[in-house]
């Protein structure tokens, strides 16, 4: 046993281990990716031990259940898309930094597990003849680049909870076993052997061991480093984190993907249609502003361009300050739209700004900024979502999939609907290369005890001071926000990174207010804290190391993209801010094949 | 329009190390367009962090923030200040949590326990019809979906079985019935027998009576009562094999 150093005999003896559990496959994470690869374990090799732990109270309010707009998907009977067209846009859309295997091995299985979701049960929309219907989306084309394709599959407006209930159901079916309201602090190591993790159940105020042949990493993403972001409240990079403080490698951490109209206050999206269907961006003084930035395409220019035109001018003090949220904006005016484009093209977005800020966009400016959206960086796999601990040398018995992980499949921009194409992909992927390893692997799993976990907790019962967790968040939130949000500079992202240096200080003057382990907010807030200090800071340090523009990656000292930086950024982090960088080539397969059309896989420019 | 409004909430606290219940007052200066969620954590970061809620996405499509506000069922991520006090007439709220399971601490009731009634009448397709064109998708006519899509929009926050006399006396609940309606009106589904023994069996539809609670809390809008009123009617074919 550890010696802690804790107030009172009654928390120091709850900080040990409560229950070892054992089992075959460990999924931390329920969202689609996790839920994915569970299901294909129990199909391809039915009564294996499968238990999944999720942070929310249930499964089916893991985040993916918000994903609204549809997944990416080419269906081998549409007489004009090509799986060819896809790997392009994606490609592009990437600013040619996504893998070109992993790109090719999921545009190529995509229809397969659209397939698989229908005839598992999920309720696609349908055309008229009751196949599935399909629509546009932003970046995905036909002909490389020609006309918008057809290629969103979708269940009306909730995709991602149809992709949700689908699995949840299914996992059910297999027998699998949820642990709720739980997280997984610390992941177990035989060697370089990863065996399972420690996890923290919030409801009994406990920890237990759970050791498995097989670990799995599927925590999603990490939007609660910024301000008004889209993400959900447990978005806080917790896998990231667990990885780097195993001494494991976070890839491209730099790569985060800001959606250029979130609702003020919430962060809901605002989608892009309203800019299609004529909606125009006003600044306080309700002058156009788009028209100075993008003479020709005004309103329609790409989404980074827009979201920096818009942070501009909020930057240059003609954005409007919403004094409920403390937030600025500018307005979008939608009210010059007939009615039937109120009622027919947009009724989900203006029941948004109805529902959540009151607003009738028919009669009123509606208030929008850009907000963070997605986090293409993640813990590196290879092309079976194992780990990677460089560049090729794998973690054995560790797998990571969806958005915490970066295979990588968006590069450093991508596009709308490949991540739900992604989640059901990859998560079957990783599920048969689990099951491979299984019947290799002999069937035994060591005694490992943990060997951070309860130090770190004993730290935060510790820590004495006047801070408080949730103000000091609110904090790092803004400076990130500000200096390495949509628009960086060398000067600014040094200051971010001074700044978390010093949140980091300041971190250990909490005190917490109770030191009851049983769902105790407060506590797992601060340790969701040290998560997001760390990835924020790997982040901001990956950042001011490319010095170039890339996808969702501006620098506005370094406005151009830079062949140079043509590889990913691996990050380690052996304590709080020291870091060793390391790189990745970016797989160019397909050009290299040099196949039809291989010449649109090269070096090419991503001007839309 | 007032800008800001002083509002009192009145939360029902419970803390499991001591198990003790009480009510606490907050009282707070707040924008008229910030949610409760947004007040819940406004909470934490000024006053008290101790108060425990629950929440995920906060835009209304996971149903996690569920409470009970002056006696009403509903999301605390949607319910903006100004609504509130428009809708309820007052500027003080009494915040509990949802009734339908026991509580863990303050606002935050154990989920899982409700899901249980979800989880009992197997929310999947039990065993899929044969597909005539495997390989491919099952058709479905979108006149036959419309039928019963507005119940897969359920996101089980409890709301209406919260609101549902019944669900506290041995019915399964609305959210319970409607997932297994779900699968009784999908094509893709064949084991309509077995699904229709548990909708009328001693936990199932014979305990609802009309009273449209759940339609009326629900906040997706739901016509929940609408779907209980078909099982009702037998428009589901047979009743049981019993
Ligand atoms: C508003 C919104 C709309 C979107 N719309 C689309 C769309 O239309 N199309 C598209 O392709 N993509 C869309 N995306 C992106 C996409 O939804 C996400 O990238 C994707 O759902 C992530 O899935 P995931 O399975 O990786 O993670 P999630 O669904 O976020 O699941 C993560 C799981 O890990 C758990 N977890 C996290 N940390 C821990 C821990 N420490 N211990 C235990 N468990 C933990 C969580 O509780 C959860 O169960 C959208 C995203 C947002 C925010
Ligand atoms: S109608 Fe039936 S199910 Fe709905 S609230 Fe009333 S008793 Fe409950
Ligand atoms: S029917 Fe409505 S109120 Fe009931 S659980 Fe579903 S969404 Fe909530």
């Amino acid at each position: 046993m550890i010696h802690l150093h804790v107030e009172g005999e009654a928390v120091n003896s709850k900080l040990r281990i409560h229950e070892t559990i054992k089992c075959d496959v460990l999924i931390i994470g329920c969202g689609g990716a996790g839920l994915r690869c569970a299901v294909e374990i129990f199909e391809k090799m039915p009564g294996t031990r499968v238990i999944a732990v999720t942070k929310v109270p249930h499964p089916q309010k893991s985040h993916t259940s918000t994903a609204q707009g549809g997944l990416a998907a080419v269906d081998p009977d549409d007489p004009v898309d090509s799986p060819a067209y896809h790997m392009f846009d994606t490609w592009k859309g990437s600013d040619c930094m996504a893998d070109q295997n992993i790109v090719k091995k999921i545009v190529e299985s995509a229809w397969t597990q659209v397939i698989w979701l229908e005839n598992h049960g999920m309720h696609f929309s349908r055309d008229e003849a009751g196949n599935l219907s399909k629509r546009t989306f932003g970046g995905h084309t036909l002909n490389f680049g020609q006309s918008s394709a057809f290629r969103a599959v979708f269940e009306a407006d909730r995709t991602g909870k149809g992709i949700v209930d689908t699995l949840w159901g299914e996992a059910l079916k297999g027998g699998i076993s949820f642990i709720n309201q739980s997280i997984a602090t610390e992941l177990l190591f035989e060697g370089k052997r990863c065996v399972g993790a420690v996890i923290f159940r919030e409801k009994y105020g406990d920890f237990v061991k759970v050791l498995a042949r097989a670990t799995v990493l599927a925590t999603g993403g990490s939007g609660q480093m910024f301000r008004v972001t889209t993400n959900c409240r447990q978005n806080t990079a917790d896998g990231l984190a667990l990885a780097l403080r195993a001494g494991l490698p976070i890839m491209d951490p730099e790569a985060v993907q800001f959606h250029p109209t979130g609702i003020v206050g919430p962060g809901i999206l605002a989608s892009e249609t309203l800019r299609s269907v004529g909606g125009i961006l006003r600044n306080r003084d309700l002058e156009p502003f788009m028209e100075r930035y993008a003479p020709r395409m005004k309103e329609l220019a790409p989404r980074d361009l827009v979201a920096r035109a818009i942070e501009k001018e909020i930057r240059e003090g003609r954005g409007v300050l919403n004094p409920d949220h403390n937030v600025e904006h500018v307005w979008i005016d939608l009210r010059h739209l007939p009615d039937y484009v109120h009622d027919v093209q947009i009724p989900e977005v203006t029941g948004f700004f109805r529902r959540f800020v009151n607003i009738d966009p028919r009669k009123e400016l509606c208030p929008v900024r850009p907000s963070n959206h997605y986090h293409m960086g993640g813990i590196p796999t290879n092309e079976f979502g194992e780990v990677q601990r460089g560049a090729k040398e794998t973690v054995p018995g560790l797998i990571a999939v969806g958005e915490c992980a970066a295979a990588s499949f968006h590069g450093f921009n991508r596009l709308g609907t490949n991540s739900l194409l992604e989640l059901i992909t990859m998560g079957k992927i990783a599920g048969e290369r689990i099951i491979e390893y299984l019947s290799q692997d002999p069937d035994t799993l060591p005694e490992v005890s943990p060997e951070r976990t309860f130090s770190l907790f004993a730290r935060f019962m510790d820590e004495k001071g006047e801070e408080n967790t949730g103000r000091l968040r609110q904090e790092m939130q803004a400076v990130m926000t500000e200096k390495a949000g949509v628009f960086r500079t060398e000067h600014g992202l040094s200051d971010a990174v001074d700044s978390l240096r010093e949140l980091y200080e300041r971190a250990g003057h909490t005190s917490l207010s109770s030191k009851s382990l049983r769902m105790n907010q407060e506590l797992v807030q601060r340790w969701e804290f040290d998560n997001l200090l760390a990835i924020s800071m790997a982040c901001a340090l990956a950042a001011l190391n490319r010095r170039e523009s890339r996808g969702a990656h501006f620098r506005e000292d370094f406005p151009e993209r830079n062949d140079e930086f043509n590889h990913h950024t691996l990050v380690y982090m052996s304590e709080f801010g020291k870091v060793d960088f390391g790189k990745r080539p970016v797989d160019m397969s397909i050009y290299a094949a040099g196949g039809e059309n291989y010449e649109k896989f090269g070096l090419i420019e991503r001007k839309y | 329009m007032r800008s800001r409004y002083s509002i009192t909430l009145r939360i029902k606290r419970y803390d499991p190390d001591r198990k003790r219940s009480w009510s606490q007052d907050y009282k707070l200066e707040a924008g008229r367009i910030l949610r409760f969620t947004d007040l819940f954590r406004k909470i934490n970061n000024e006053l008290d962090p101790t108060l425990a809620w629950n929440s995920s996405c906060e835009h209304a499509q996971c149903g996690t923030c569920a409470v009970k506000v002056n006696g009403k069922p509903l999301l605390a991520c949607e319910l903006l200040v100004e609504n509130a006090v428009a809708f309820f007439g007052t500027t003080l709220f009494r915040v509990e949590p949802i009734t339908i399971a026991p509580v863990v601490r303050d606002l935050i009731v154990d989920l899982e326990k409700a899901y249980e009634r979800i989880e009992k009448i197997k929310p999947y397709v039990i065993d899929p019809v044969e597909n005539p064109h495997p390989g491919n998708a099952y058709q479905v006519s979108p006149r036959d979906l419309e039928h019963y899509v507005e119940a897969t929009r359920c996101i089980n926050c409890f709301c209406c079985a919260t609101a549902c006399i019944s669900s506290h006396r041995g019915f399964m609940g609305p959210n319970a019935v409607l997932a297994s309606v779900v699968r009784i009106m999908d094509p893709r589904e064949s084991a309509k027998a077995e699904r229709l023994d548990m909708l009328y069996s001693d936990q199932g539809i014979y305990r609802c009576h009309t009273s449209m609670a759940c339609s009326f809390v629900c906040p997706k809008e739901i016509d929940v009562a609408h779907f209980i009123a078909l099982a009702k009617a037998g428009r589901f074919g047979a009743k049981g094999r019993k």
